[in-house]
């Protein structure tokens, strides 16, 4: 246990203090930061930019369309001239990015825009104000009273769902968000620390520490120092990510004036429909798959003699998961089909494909149990087998084994 | 005690160690010699517990090798290795703990290795920014930084100078006085002879001879006298002792091999009979002609 613990404590301070830790973290974390707010950022500076108009028509019609405008934008001024605008009229109207020309007809309302620069105004501008407008477009197409229109358009809807754990569609597209964001990290994660497993005991095995080390402790207890110290870091290093994200999340929600797709992502992160118990599946999963690639990751790792090797050796490893994260995505979708069940009980693809369907549906406990306890088998068989390979493969040296080889010490 | 019985060791078809035996009593210094391939590295796992016997057994103090035994070892591998990011002291200390010491203890010693392999300049720096001669004394400290209760060390000397050599030396003769057995391996027959007091030759898995320097010579059966002024009455007394050989020498000296078994002080009578003799030396055989006749005779 003593080996265990000045394994463990090593290889964490090592990954704490390696540069790919670090550049990991910092980068996960500008990431969540991006995530969340740059699409605020971007609209902010897209709507700074060419919020600022002027109403040019004729002054009932401007008097009627300015507080429906300036729902959107900043209207600076109005004015009854009709000849196209110049720089210099924008410039006279403080500076206004654009003069919206309104004209009546028979059909309705016909609007010009005059930008300085159409690039700020853009589509979603004039669906804006296409939108903002729309009530007087009606009226005055129609004739109708005021009233009325207001009525017409503010007719409720009402969407539901059925047979589902989520009580509304918005809870569930959130759910859906929140599980592919999940999925992506649980792949990430395992990835990304297993890979880190491979090449520490590969650098390990290349630089010929591997004999010095097994000469002081236990060949086992390297390994399990290895893979606990790296499992304590991708926790951290997501509980990290998860605080940032939820931080962020949480003070978005509160953003008066926040747009509907911003709330969206910042909702990934401040969201009630995800429970507890998914969390939990979240943690579970991710500790078994991550237990299982990254002990098989080791034992792959023990077997090169040369870093150049790193690829081929991890390569076969790789295609599993990757399979697993697409049929976890395509799992969210249809949680219920019979591949996604099948798969959802495979040892090393199983993490990514139960949790799928427990965020998204409603899996008998009795099934979660089952993958867990599947998993649970595997993470135990493949430390047996793989810790078997790990500890011949450390010292050998020369040319690579042959599979025959790997058989036989596994039988051994 | 260290006690290495019949030990016998095969990886798939290939038998690497076929019948080893030794004893090395606590507290001296073993030399342990073969050709290259001849199964050394492999048994110094086995005394380790890295490999287990398929045949045979390894005990210290009568017990057999098992995990906590081994964290009062110490190794230092034929093949050089260190973390290369991590410093110089950091490497040092962390060996340390993993063979169970705590502080200050770690400190105390790692600064004490540090001192005495003269690496002081080099304490705060990553091992990979070292010269290959530094980064093998960091290993030396590394392998004996707990001062173990028996240390291993394959090929010690290999690519150090004479000044860093001469600095090993003596730490070895240090950990030895401290009571440390010290079981070494190396093809520089001169240093092992200087440091060990019993030696086991090995070749092909298989032990050739094994014991003290005395006792290996004893199994010579010739020795070499060397004789001064080269003179035809001298070289006539030579050429009578039953048994005797000339030997080419470039340095005017007479060589003659005669029997081991010869008798030196009538030689010597004779010849300053005969002559006024200004060198007379019965040259003992030194371990590296030991080595290649025992090596030969299994060719």
């Amino acid at each position: 246990m003593n080996e265990f613990i000045t394994v463990y404590s090593a290889e964490i301070t090592r990954r704490l203090k390696s540069r790919a830790f670090r550049i990991g973290l910092i980068i996960g974390v500008l990431g969540i930061v991006a995530f969340i707010r740059l699409p605020q950022y971007m609209e902010k500076l897209a709507g700074d930019s060419g919020k600022s108009i002027v109403l040019v028509g004729d002054r009932a019609l401007t008097k009627r369309a300015a507080p429906l405008i300036a729902k959107d934008f900043t209207v600076v001024g109005t004015s009854t001239d009709a000849s196209p605008p110049t720089a210099a009229f924008l410039k006279s109207h403080n500076n206004a990015a654009a003069s919206l020309m309104l004209a009546e007809s028979a059909s309705g309302i016909k609007v010009t825009i005059y930008a300085k620069d159409p690039g700020n105004i853009g589509a979603a501008s004039a669906n804006r104000i296409r939108s903002d407008l729309l009530p007087l477009n009606l009226q005055l197409a129609t004739r109708m009273s005021q009233v009325r229109v207001n009525n017409l358009l503010q007719m409720q809807v009402d969407i539901r769902t059925v047979a589902s754990k989520f009580g509304s569609v918005a809870d569930a597209e959130t759910a859906h968000n929140i599980a592919s964001v999940l999925i992506f990290f649980l792949y990430f994660l395992i990835i990304l620390n297993s890979q880190l497993i491979l090449s520490s005991v590969a650098e390990e095995k290349t630089s010929r520490i591997a004999e010095l080390l097994v000469a002081s402790v236990q060949p086992t207890a390297l390994l399990a120092g290895k893979i606990a110290s790296a499992a304590t870091l991708a926790i951290l290093q997501m509980v990290i990510w998860i605080a940032v994200g939820a931080l962020l999340g949480s003070g978005m929600s509160q953003t008066p004036g926040a747009s509907g797709n911003f709330t969206g992502l910042s909702g990934l992160f401040s969201s009630s429909v995800i429970s507890p118990l998914e969390i939990g599946a979240f943690f579970a999963f991710f500790i078994l798959g991550y237990l299982q690639l990254a002990t098989l990751f080791a034992a792959a790792g023990s077997l090169i003699n040369r870093t150049e090797d790193l690829g081929s050796v991890s390569m076969p490893l790789v295609i599993p998961i990757i399979i697993a994260f697409f049929v976890a995505i395509t799992a969210l979708q249809t949680p219920d089909a019979g591949y996604v069940m099948v798969t959802s009980f495979i040892p090393l693809i199983s993490p990514f494909i139960m949790f799928a369907r427990i965020a998204v549906s409603n899996v008998p406990p009795i099934q979660i149990a089952a993958s867990l306890a599947i998993n649970l088998a595997a993470v135990i068989t493949i430390a047996i087998l793989a810790g078997k390979v790990y500890r011949v493969g450390l010292l050998l040296y020369g040319r690579p084994p042959k599979l025959r080889q790997i058989w036989a010490t596994l039988r051994d | 005690m260290l006690k290495v019985e019949h030990v016998r060791k095969d990886f798939g078809g290939v038998r690497a160690v076929s019948d080893v035996s030794f004893e090395i009593p606590r507290g001296i210094t073993f030399g342990l010699l073969g050709p290259n391939g001849a199964g050394k590295t492999t048994t110094m796992r086995m005394i380790l517990g890295i490999y287990t016997p398929d045949a045979g057994s390894v005990t210290w103090d009568g017990k057999q090798i098992d995990g906590s035994m081994r964290r009062r070892f110490g190794y230092l591998p034929e093949e050089r290795g260190l973390y290369g990011k991590m410093k110089v002291r950091e490497q040092i200390a962390y060996f340390g703990r993993l063979h169970g010491m705590t502080e200050p203890t770690i400190t105390q010693r790692t600064a004490s290795w540090i001192e005495q392999l003269g690496l002081q300049e080099y304490a705060e720096r990553p091992c990979g920014e070292l010269s290959k001669g530094n980064q093998q004394k960091v290993q030396v400290a590394c392998a004996a930084v707990h001062e173990p209760e028996l240390l291993i060390l394959d090929e010690p000397f290999s690519g150090l100078d004479p000044i860093n050599a001469e600095m090993l030396l003596n730490a070895f003769n240090d950990l030895k006085k401290r009571g440390t057995t010290l079981v070494l391996s190396s093809h520089q027959m001169w240093q092992l002879e200087i440091l060990c007091s019993r030696f086991c030759i090995i070749t092909a898995g298989q032990n050739r001879i094994s014991g003290t320097l005395a006792e290996l010579r004893s199994t010579w059966p010739t020795r070499l006298i060397r004789v001064q002024p080269n003179t035809p009455s001298v070289r006539e007394i030579l050429e009578h002792i039953p048994g005797a050989h000339p030997i080419a020498t470039e340095n005017g000296s007479l060589d003659y091999r005669v029997p081991a078994d010869a008798h030196y002080s009538e030689i010597l009578r004779s010849l300053v009979a005969a002559e006024a003799i200004t060198q007379f030396d019965a040259v003992e055989p030194s371990l590296q002609d030991i080595y290649i006749r025992a090596i030969e005779e299994r060719a």
